[in-house]
């Protein structure tokens, strides 16, 4: 157990400390300089440029790491890199951001960029990006910490001894439940 | 563990080993039948099992493509994985909350107690609640639920306190934790929750009933079963008297294998099921076995379900504990001034950060989302779980272009909400809201249904063939020696989660199949 707990992967950055399986696979690694995607195998560094730029503006997240939102996109880069299909969805989604208009996408003021995904709604490619912006941006161990989401917990007992019935702001529950 | 001949025409063959399909595997072999339990899914134990939304649910989940239509708001948001079900030894039971709850009478008797409905083609069950009510006890018995037979319930945690002031404070009485397949004490050889709060990611843990923990492993135990993973059932086959006789299948490898069989069970969730018998044509059945009243597949349900998540001011931490620890009662039977038929059960909901993202309102996007989902910690749930109507159209279907990788067409799932259903749905949100108003909620949101886990009635029990396609037993009208053992041979869907009646007519399928051989 307390080896388990040693290997879990933690951040302690946000509000909580937030625990990822210790069995699950690390995310992929990021830079923080400016040629971020240049390692990545399928998505070019402008659509990958645009991609963050859309998915910070679909969930914005003020406060968080400008890191994570390149971790979402180097995930987007595995999906592409497993997919010819996928590979097509982000590149058509890239390019209909970015037709006719008077800058490149990332470099639009929010309301542009709002306006520019909202005529994309009802695309195919649109579904495709949003859902999988949802499903790794929340996935991030640092967004669960920053949102109060602990995370994995058996290798720590569980929560029977770490808040579970911790609630105090009601009043106590009559004996009968 | 044993292996049958694939030539062995005495071994009963069950396909799928979930809540219906692994507690008749154990039953059967427990009164002495040789059974070969074909399961499409890999072996898994709690070792493979994660503490992860995502990578549990695609870990566990029948991921293969379908596709959906109708007016129901899954086909939109879920146009491809309509249904929540799993694929690996265990079935949905690694995947289950635990809710264990019965039938009512009335809803045993839907027709008759609801009277004619416009547009629903609902019908009496075939059986009787006191019928029912031994094998109601013996499931209770062998999947531990808390507040049966001596065993305690389960605590109280934070989203709880939450349902319960809310409740009370609106006057609603039937208030309680509810009763689950999972241990507060140790019970049977498992151990008690640590109120991990991954129940429905495969249960690491073990405190919750399942067939992969339970049955499957009594199951072997006897040296009666041989259990198959890996093996994908792709049609059933009959002999010239029209009784059910083999299953073929295909292994890891890609060999496709014939098995011989005395009886055959298909256990695969309500949209398998119904798939393999429109699959298996022949001379005899060319709409698909066991189909020549043209019923396999139709009264389609999954449940009114959906769910309200409100922000509070201060902390819940609905992650911290059992998922759907909470029950409330009040609206469970049906009453007619509420302008609709059937009743629903209030029951809790939490999820982790990552799913409870993805399905507040799948496709929202924008600051107004984020600032929701930034509150994370201060968010509680309470789900419903409502009677929805029964409609030929609502079915699953082949589809008449696309085919999977074993050559077998793909499904469709057509459901359009009966306006009942909606009149339900309606009168849940707005009940739901008021709950978590009355405890100081600041904002409610309500959330659409997400891929059905209810999944029943596609291959119903009925007292005739003109009106479904099992009879009371679970026998095929239509065709001798094969059974349905899953929850698409419901009658008609009740408002519970359905694992603890699948597992109650296992039993009693069991005993019947016993007596036959």
């Amino acid at each position: 157990m307390k080896n388990q707990e040693d290997r879990a992967r933690q951040t302690a950055t946000g509000k909580v400390t937030a625990y990822k399986d210790p069995n699950l696979p690390t995310p992929p690694a990021v830079s923080a300089g400016p040629d971020w995607a240049q390692a990545f195998t399928t998505i070019s560094r402008q659509d990958a440029e645009t991609l963050r730029a859309a998915v910070a503006t679909l969930y914005p997240h003020d406060a968080l790491d400008p890191l994570i939102y390149r971790r979402v996109i180097a995930q987007f880069d595995r999906v592409a890199a497993q997919s010819r299909e996928a590979a097509e969805m982000f590149a058509s989604f890239c390019a209909r951001l970015s037709d006719g208009a008077v800058l490149p996408f990332a470099e639009l003021a929010e309301s542009y960029r709002v306006q520019a995904l909202t005529n994309l709604e009802t695309t195919p490619a649109f579904f495709f990006v949003q859902r999988l912006a949802v499903r790794y941006l929340y996935d991030d161990v640092e967004v669960w910490a920053a949102f109060g989401y602990e995370g994995a917990s058996v290798q720590l007992g569980g929560y029977i001894k770490r808040g579970f019935d911790d609630l105090d702001w009601l009043p106590p529950l009559p004996n009968e439940i | 563990m044993i292996a049958y001949e694939k030539s062995d025409s005495d071994v009963a063959v069950i396909i799928g080993s979930g809540a219906g399909g692994g507690t008749l595997a154990n039953e059967l072999c427990q009164r002495g039948l040789k059974t070969v339990l074909l399961e499409a899914g890999p072996h898994r134990t709690a070792e493979d099992f994660v503490n992860d939304d995502w990578a549990a649910f695609e870990m566990l989940s029948w991921l293969d493509k379908r596709t959906a239509s109708g007016n129901w708001r899954v086909a939109k948001d879920h146009p491809n994985l309509p249904s929540w079900h799993c694929k690996t030894v265990g079935g949905t039971t690694t995947h289950g909350s635990g809710c264990t709850y019965r039938f009512t009478r009335d809803e045993l008797r839907a027709r008759t107690v609801y009277g004619d409905v416009p547009g629903a083609d609902l019908i009496d069950w075939p059986l009787t609640l006191e019928e029912l009510q031994p094998y109601y006890d013996a499931a209770e018995r062998k999947m531990g639920v808390s507040r049966t037979n001596g065993l305690p319930a389960l605590p109280a945690n934070n989203n709880f306190k939450v349902m319960y002031w809310g409740a009370k404070r609106l006057g609603l009485q039937e208030i309680s934790t509810g009763r689950h397949a999972i241990n507060a004490v140790p019970y049977d050889g498992r151990p008690a929750s640590i109120q991990d709060g991954f129940t429905i990611s495969g249960d690491k843990h073990g405190a919750r009933w399942s067939t992969l923990n339970v049955e499957i492993p009594r199951a072997l135990a006897t040296g009666r079963l041989d259990l198959r993973p890996e093996s994908r059932a792709i049609a059933i086959e009959h002999d010239e008297q029209g009784r059910a006789n083999a299953v073929v299948y295909v292994d890891a490898d890609g060999h496709t294998h014939r098995q011989a069989a005395s009886v055959v069970v298909l256990a695969g969730n309500c949209v398998e099921s119904p798939r393999l018998l429109l699959n298996s044509s022949s001379g005899k059945f060319p709409n698909g076995l066991a189909n020549n009243h043209d019923q396999v597949g139709r009264y389609y349900l999954r449940h009114v379900v959906q769910t309200v998540w409100s922000v509070f001011e201060k902390p819940v931490n609905m992650h911290r504990g059992e998922l759907m620890g909470g029950l409330v009662a009040d609206f469970a039977r049906h009453d007619s001034a509420r302008g609709f038929a059937g009743g629903y059960y209030i029951e809790l909901n939490a999820m982790g950060l990552p799913t409870t993202a993805a399905f507040l309102n799948p496709g929202w996007w924008g600051r107004d989302f984020a600032n929701v989902i930034e509150q994370y910690a201060h968010i509680a749930g309470l789900f419903m779980t409502g009677e929805d109507m029964p409609q030929a159209n609502n079915r699953v279907t082949l589809s008449a272009t696309e085919k999977d990788a074993y050559g077998v067409p793909i499904a469709n799932i057509h459901y359009d909400e009966h306006a009942n259903d909606l009149r339900m749905r309606n009168h849940g949100y707005k009940t739901l809201t008021a709950i978590h108003k009355a405890a100081g909620a600041l904002r409610s949101i309500e959330s659409p249904a997400y891929p059905a886990s209810h999944n029943l009635g596609s291959n119903r029990m009925s007292a005739t063939p003109e009106e479904g396609v099992v009879n009371r037993n679970g026998e095929a009208h239509e065709v001798k020696n094969l059974f349905i053992a899953d929850g698409s041979a419901f009658a008609s869907g009740g408002a519970c989660n359905p694992t603890l009646t699948i597992v109650a007519l296992a039993i009693r399928q069991a005993d019947f199949i016993a007596a036959r051989a």
